[in-house]
């Protein structure tokens, strides 16, 4: 990627690349994965430097995306993203699916595309999602066998000395049986007897967690 | 250019917190394992607070970060700067996940030394003849000057790395692991960072009152214990071995699945073996940079899964067999 394409991909996310050079880029994009990755890049760094919870180019950047992958607005786009891949999907409930969509939306969970190959929409709500109107509200396909070979992968390979990804993972396989909810939310003055160090809200010592 | 042997850098590795050469004299190494053992260091002992882009398969995530070691016990806070304001507050290995907009809070035990590096070569297992480590230039991140450190590895069975090392400390400011063509799969990377300043209990503590929301804990991990096994892969990639062989009870699962590990010294590969699951596909599947592959040998699902691309995995998923 050279520094024309940069700079063009800077002055869309920032609303001032002119209309014609956006219909171009826009294309571009269409067929270039790397391309929307760097998007995607792009718009996140600008909220972060600007401190904006938008970023002027978004609303257009989704309808110009929404028109070219055939009328879908960048929601659906997403959604469709979610849809089953091939793998064997059960979707989570209740705190479950709170759980493993907030963490997948930090640690970027996403499968492989489809088989065959028609990852247009997929990679397109990717860089969708990188905005605050859908990161936070696109369950994952969860096979929860895989993420649980995952997270043993991280557990034992850490004790090896190796980084795992045991960390980024061990929430997701959350299921709502299989939490176990503490009789009283907290205990009684948890709050006003902090530990010395640390998590301080944590429960005192003792507590059935 | 210097290869990544056993047991050199385990030796510099293994030394890290033992024996630290002042970092005035390690700043202008032309080492570039003297950069990588000033990254173990710095990155078990280094306090800071900043904010920490992640981005992975076109997903960026922006994440307040807050770190401090006391006494050997990481304390740290991590903040979702979008979407329903995750925080993570940990301390030692227990690990506070806090959902506000749920009233929830998920306690979990995590093992690793830092929340925010899931892809740093700090193993200190032995490295093979499979990569060769080099100082590239120095560029400035987050606006500090820092020394580009490439590991490179010498096929496409496994993921280089890119570290931009902060030239005062050592601590990494921006990582990047890289598939074969030489694309980032993952990166870390610093919009701004501070290391001095006084990390206070304040800054550790939650945001929230969580006394009134709903607390939860982690059904009970894995247990697992070293067996013996007859299954074993008749082509493994150059350099990987089988490095500990596991019996494990998984949650919600009757049967124990036998789970070899293997390592190149750098990278690893899970694989697991199982009685034949109907409810677990066979096929590739991803996270991050991380792959899996699974297939149904002799009645059994045997799933690979590692950090190294997809074809590694699906190669020593499907040369799987009992000896």
């Amino acid at each position: 990627m050279n520094d024309a394409i940069r700079m063009q991909i800077s002055a869309f996310v920032d609303g001032e690349l002119p209309d014609n050079e956006a219909d171009l880029l826009l294309r571009r994009m269409g067929q270039d994965a790397e391309l929307r990755r760097k998007v995607a890049e792009y718009l996140a760094i600008g909220r972060i430097m600007r401190g904006e919870s938008s970023v002027a180019g978004i609303e257009r950047l989704s309808d110009r995306i929404a028109e070219e992958i055939g009328g879908r607005r960048v929601d659906d786009a997403a959604v469709a993203a979610a849809e089953p891949s091939g793998r064997a999907i059960r979707p989570l409930a209740g705190i479950a699916v709170a759980a493993s969509v907030a963490l997948v939306a930090i640690f970027g969970l996403q499968f492989t595309d489809p088989p065959d190959g028609q990852g247009s929409a997929p990679e397109v709500a990717a860089v969708a999602t990188s905005t605050p109107e859908t990161a936070y509200t696109v369950p994952q396909p969860v096979d929860e066998t895989l993420l649980q070979y995952y997270r043993s992968h991280g557990e034992l390979s850490s004790e090896y000395g190796a980084n795992g990804i045991n960390a980024r993972l061990v929430t997701l396989r959350l299921s709502e049986e299989a939490l176990e909810e503490e009789e009283a939310a907290a205990p009684e003055g948890q709050a006003a007897e902090p530990e010395d160090e640390g998590a301080g809200d944590r429960p005192r010592e003792g507590t059935d967690l | 250019m210097v290869p990544l042997r056993s047991p050199l850098f385990a030796g510099l590795v293994l030394a890290v917190g033992h024996c630290v050469l002042p970092a005035a004299a390690m700043a202008g190494s032309p080492d570039p394992l003297d950069w990588l053992n000033r990254m173990g260091v710095a990155v078990q002992t280094t306090s800071y607070e900043g904010t920490v882009l992640r981005m992975r398969e076109g997903r960026a995530e922006a994440l307040k970060v807050v770190h401090t070691v006391r006494d050997g016990v990481v304390h740290e806070k991590v903040v979702a700067q979008e979407g329903d304001g995750l925080e993570i507050i940990r301390s030692g290995n227990e690990v506070h996940c806090i959902l506000p907009e749920r009233k929830s809070v998920l306690v979990e035990e995590w093992s690793d030394q830092s929340t925010v590096f899931s892809t740093l070569p700090s193993s200190d297992i032995r490295f093979g003849n499979e990569y060769d480590v080099a100082i590239v230039r120095e560029e400035r991140v987050a606006g500090r000057k820092t020394m580009l450190i490439a590991i490179r590895p010498h096929d496409g069975y496994r993921y280089g790395h890119r570290l931009w090392l902060d030239t005062e400390t050592g601590f990494p400011l921006q990582t990047q692991l890289i598939d074969e063509s030489g694309a980032a799969v993952e990166q870390v990377k610093f919009a701004d960072i501070r290391f001095d300043v006084e990390i206070t209990e304040s800054k550790l503590a939650s945001s929230y009152q969580t006394e009134d929301f709903r607390w939860f804990t982690q059904p009970s991990r894995h247990t697992g214990h070293s067996v013996d096994t007859t299954w074993a892969s008749s082509s493994l990639p150059p350099g990987f071995q089988a490095i500990a062989t596991h019996g494990e009870s998984l949650p919600g699962r009757d049967e124990v699945v036998t789970h070899i590990l293997y390592s190149d010294g750098l990278a690893s590969v899970s694989v697991f073996i199982a009685p034949q699951d109907d409810a677990h596909a066979d096929g590739p599947a991803s996270v991050g940079g991380s792959n899996s592959f699974s297939v149904l040998i002799d009645g059994h699902q045997v799933t690979a899964v590692g950090e190294v691309p997809a074809a590694t995995v699906e190669q020593i998923a499907t040369t799987m067999g009992q000896l």
